[in-house]
């Protein structure tokens, strides 16, 4: 066992009680075998404090009030967070089960008290991938909102996400959505380099309103994943992007979207909209977003 | 054309969504806890009046003066407030300060002082001053709460005193009923039923008591928005300018420390500046309607967490429903027995005394006992809390000092075969320390060089630095050198540039010691 390499970087799997576990733990294990690097399962215990349980409605005040409500409250919430902590164990271990049938040697999992972004944000520095659900098209009827936050968790993340909304399918071919700026150049590189991605076929695609500047990254994209070893297509699509890109991936059966997230800022999403949310909208497939 | 108006269209849509995005924290401080919000405020509604009217009581105005104070502080604060869930109104601390000035100068001067109040507290937020808070100690507030239970019992004593044997035993069957009934039922506030199991019997019985409606007028209609009637002179500012900076002081302190209780509570954070402006905003409001100035209550927040009250909602409901239900039943609210009131407001000061402080006396430290009593001693010899927190607070720092000033050590050994000493200086030196510093040296000593290794000690102030020159210029008298090592780092501290200390070179700066 020489050839043991102690990974710092992780595949963060963030979980929560919905049907999104799953195909996030599915997606999890393909990229942490890929990447060769631990797994980890992260879910998150909601508290709510602006919640009560009052039934005491008396009024009075007894001799050191304070002292006694708040060894009530106490006791209360002890016994509610043991309960939640040990319901999350128990979820958190089935998906670690079901992880290792899959070949992960080890997964590790951690349970953790607060917001989602602020934690996922503390924990990036030892993390190579997040895996996330994302509320699709299909998936309106989910109580949990993944998908509302996932703009705002995106743009407090700096490592790369694969947003998950559907049964893991062993993805077969991948697309990178190129518009020629530094993230997806980036993008291509990292993936270039990546073991992730090195036995799939992949399309790059340039959409919407083509330079001649973009059409020059592009051809050197195509060059630089060759290069790798990758079996490269490079396509140009002239048109709405979000439409060109759903109907490709629609007819190349594309099962994965690769693509630059909010490159842009908060104020100029707000008054022209983004391309990653339109994007993510409308293809229904799992997608990276590279930040 | 089309791709314009799509972009315009969704500049419409997403704008709006851009804002309820931020309207995420709004809906979740008023919206996530309806139901118990609202009983909490109505049990806090119904705690209320009894306390707004003896408040009013002891401030030497009508009832209805603090009724819609506290309607106005309640329902303005749920807004602007910092810490959701927490009660404010009109109260003893504030009604306390105002005595003198409502006895001397009327109605509308305290009016006038409660809206200047408001302004002063919004400049302190805008100054940032609840971070002050931190100088006050434990001890600083565990005598202002000791002190303000004392100071609301006393304002019972004279009705208690003038109650006829009927009276008498009225109050005290009140205090049977508000603490037995809990065990009965949680589901009914029992100083309620207090209130209204007296009112019955003295109605029944026909007794001939003394009621709230003896003591001035309710309130007969809704708060109406009047301008105080003072005249906008220098004279009236120098009358309800110190009145007001006072109310500003007790205000603020009393509403950071509920703040800080309710934080505790529901292990929640709450923000200080706002909070400090929102006092600030409810109190010009309560002027402009003819109510006092007033502020968080430490009483009322306990029953409002205590009865599942968190959010925003609570406050404003237990000051709407307050309002509604004088209104609605204000004949009934006249014909109160005081009796009932003083039981009521008995419970409250039994509530709002620390009696663990009391076993504290004999466990805690006796520097911290001294601060309390004496914070306690100002504030009942004074009626001013804001004086007996000075006095806490000044005590506090003299006993630290004291303390840290202890912390100074001078090491010697001689050198050079008996010609030279070498003092090496460990610890803290200042204006409390300065003179064992200086006594810490031997100058009868007979010697021909002296070196002072400072560079472990710490100057703080000019009292520390003056009194090294006195040791050197000592010894020089008798012909000694004198060296001084290390002066450079140990005088760092002095010249306030504490942000190069703040971080973990600071730690072991004072770790050394």
């Amino acid at each position: 066992m020489a050839d043991i390499v102690h990974h710092d970087r992780k595949v963060l799997a963030c979980v929560d009680k919905s049907r999104f576990a799953h195909f996030v733990a599915d997606y999890a294990s393909w990229a942490a075998r890929g990447l060769n690097v631990p797994l980890e399962f992260l879910h998150i215990l909601d508290r709510h404090p602006e919640l009560s349980s009052g039934h005491d409605h008396s009024g009075s005040l007894g001799p050191e009030p304070q002292h006694a409500l708040m060894e009530q409250l106490i006791a209360e919430d002890s016994v509610r967070s043991k309960i939640a902590r040990e319901e999350g164990r128990l979820f958190l271990s089935t998906l670690r089960d079901r992880a290792m049938t899959q070949g992960i040697s080890n997964p590790s999992m951690r349970q953790r008290y607060g917001e989602l972004e602020d934690t996922l944000v503390e924990q990036q520095g030892s993390v190579e991938l997040f895996v996330l659900g994302r509320r699709g098209e299909s998936a309106q009827s989910t109580g949990r909102d993944l998908g509302r936050n996932l703009e705002r968790m995106v743009r407090a993340l700096q490592k790369p996400i694969l947003a998950v909304t559907q049964e893991f399918v062993t993805p077969s071919r991948v697309m990178v959505a190129f518009d020629g700026g530094v993230v997806t150049r980036r993008g291509i590189e990292m993936i270039a380099n990546s073991v992730l991605f090195r036995s799939l076929p992949c399309d790059i695609v340039l959409s919407g309103e083509i330079s001649n500047s973009a059409s020059e990254q592009l051809e050197k994209a195509r060059i630089k994943l060759s290069d790798a070893g990758m079996q490269v297509e490079a396509l140009t699509l002239p048109g709405d992007p979000e439409r060109e890109i759903v109907r490709a991936i629609q007819e190349r059966s594309i099962d994965m979207l690769v693509m630059g997230a909010y490159s842009h800022s908060v104020l100029r999403r707000i008054f022209r909209g983004s391309r990653t949310s339109d994007l993510l909208r409308a293809a229904t497939v799992p997608t990276l977003l590279l930040r | 054309m089309y791709r314009v108006l799509q972009r315009v269209f969704g500049a419409c849509v997403r704008v709006p969504i851009a804002f309820c995005m931020s309207l995420k924290t709004l809906r979740i401080e008023w919206l996530s806890n309806v139901r118990n919000d609202l009983l909490a405020g109505l049990v806090v509604a119904l705690a209320l009046i009894p306390e707004a009217i003896a408040f009013s009581l002891i401030a030497g105005v009508d009832p209805k003066v603090g009724l819609y104070a506290s309607f106005a502080i309640a329902v303005v604060i749920s807004f602007v407030g910092g810490r959701p869930g927490m009660i404010s109104a009109a109260t003893g601390a504030m009604a306390l300060v105002m005595v003198t000035l409502v006895r001397d100068h009327g109605l509308e001067y305290l009016l006038a002082a409660s809206v200047l109040t408001g302004v002063l507290q919004i400049i302190a937020g805008w100054l940032r001053l609840g971070s002050l808070m931190r100088f006050v100690s434990r001890s600083v507030i565990t005598g202002f709460v000791n002190a303000l239970a004392i100071l609301i019992f006393m304002a019972q004593v004279p009705e208690i005193m003038l109650a006829t044997p009927t009276g008498l035993g009225m109050i005290v069957g009140g205090l049977a009923i508000i603490y037995l009934f809990p065990y009965v039922t949680k589901a009914v506030p029992s100083p309620l039923v207090c209130i209204v199991a007296l009112t019955a019997l003295a109605i029944w019985l026909g007794l001939d008591v003394r009621t709230v409606g003896d003591m001035g007028a309710l309130p007969d209609q809704l708060p109406i928005f009047a301008w105080p009637n003072v005249p906008l002179t220098l004279e009236t500012l120098q009358i309800i300018f110190p009145v007001a900076l006072t109310l500003t002081a007790v205000g603020l302190l009393e509403s950071m420390m509920t703040a800080t209780i309710v934080d505790d509570l529901t292990d929640t954070s709450s923000n200080k500046n706002v909070e400090c402006q929102g006092q600030g905003i409810a109190n010009i409001a309560s002027g402009l309607v003819g109510g006092m100035a007033g502020c968080a209550m430490i009483g009322q927040s306990v029953i409002n967490v205590k009865s599942g009250g968190r959010g925003r909602l609570s406050t404003f409901s237990a000051g709407v429903l307050l309002l509604s239900m004088i209104l609605l039943l204000g004949d009934w609210v006249a014909r109160i027995p005081m009796s009932a009131l003083v039981a009521v407001m008995t419970m409250v000061s039994i509530g709002t005394f620390s009696w663990a402080s009391i076993r504290g006396l004999r466990e805690l430290p006796a520097s911290s006992s001294i601060v309390m009593a004496a914070t306690v001693a100002v504030v009942v010899g004074t009626h001013d809390l804001a004086k007996g927190v000075l006095v806490g607070v000044l005590l506090s720092g003299f006993f630290f000092a004291n303390k840290v000033g202890k912390l100074l050590y001078v090491g010697t050994a001689t050198t050079d075969n008996g010609r030279a000493r070498e003092y090496n200086v460990v610890g803290q030196i200042f204006f409390a320390s300065a003179d064992r510093f200086i006594a810490s040296f031997d100058y009868k000593e007979v010697i021909e060089r002296v070196r002072i290794d400072v560079s472990s000690a710490h100057f703080w102030d000019i009292t520390g630095v003056n009194a090294l020159d006195r040791v050197v210029i000592k010894f020089r008298r008798e012909g000694v050198d004198v060296e001084v090592i290390g002066l450079n780092r140990a005088s760092a501290t002095m010249v306030d540039r504490f942000a190069l200390h703040d971080k973990s070179d600071g730690v072991e700066l004072l770790g050394a010691h």
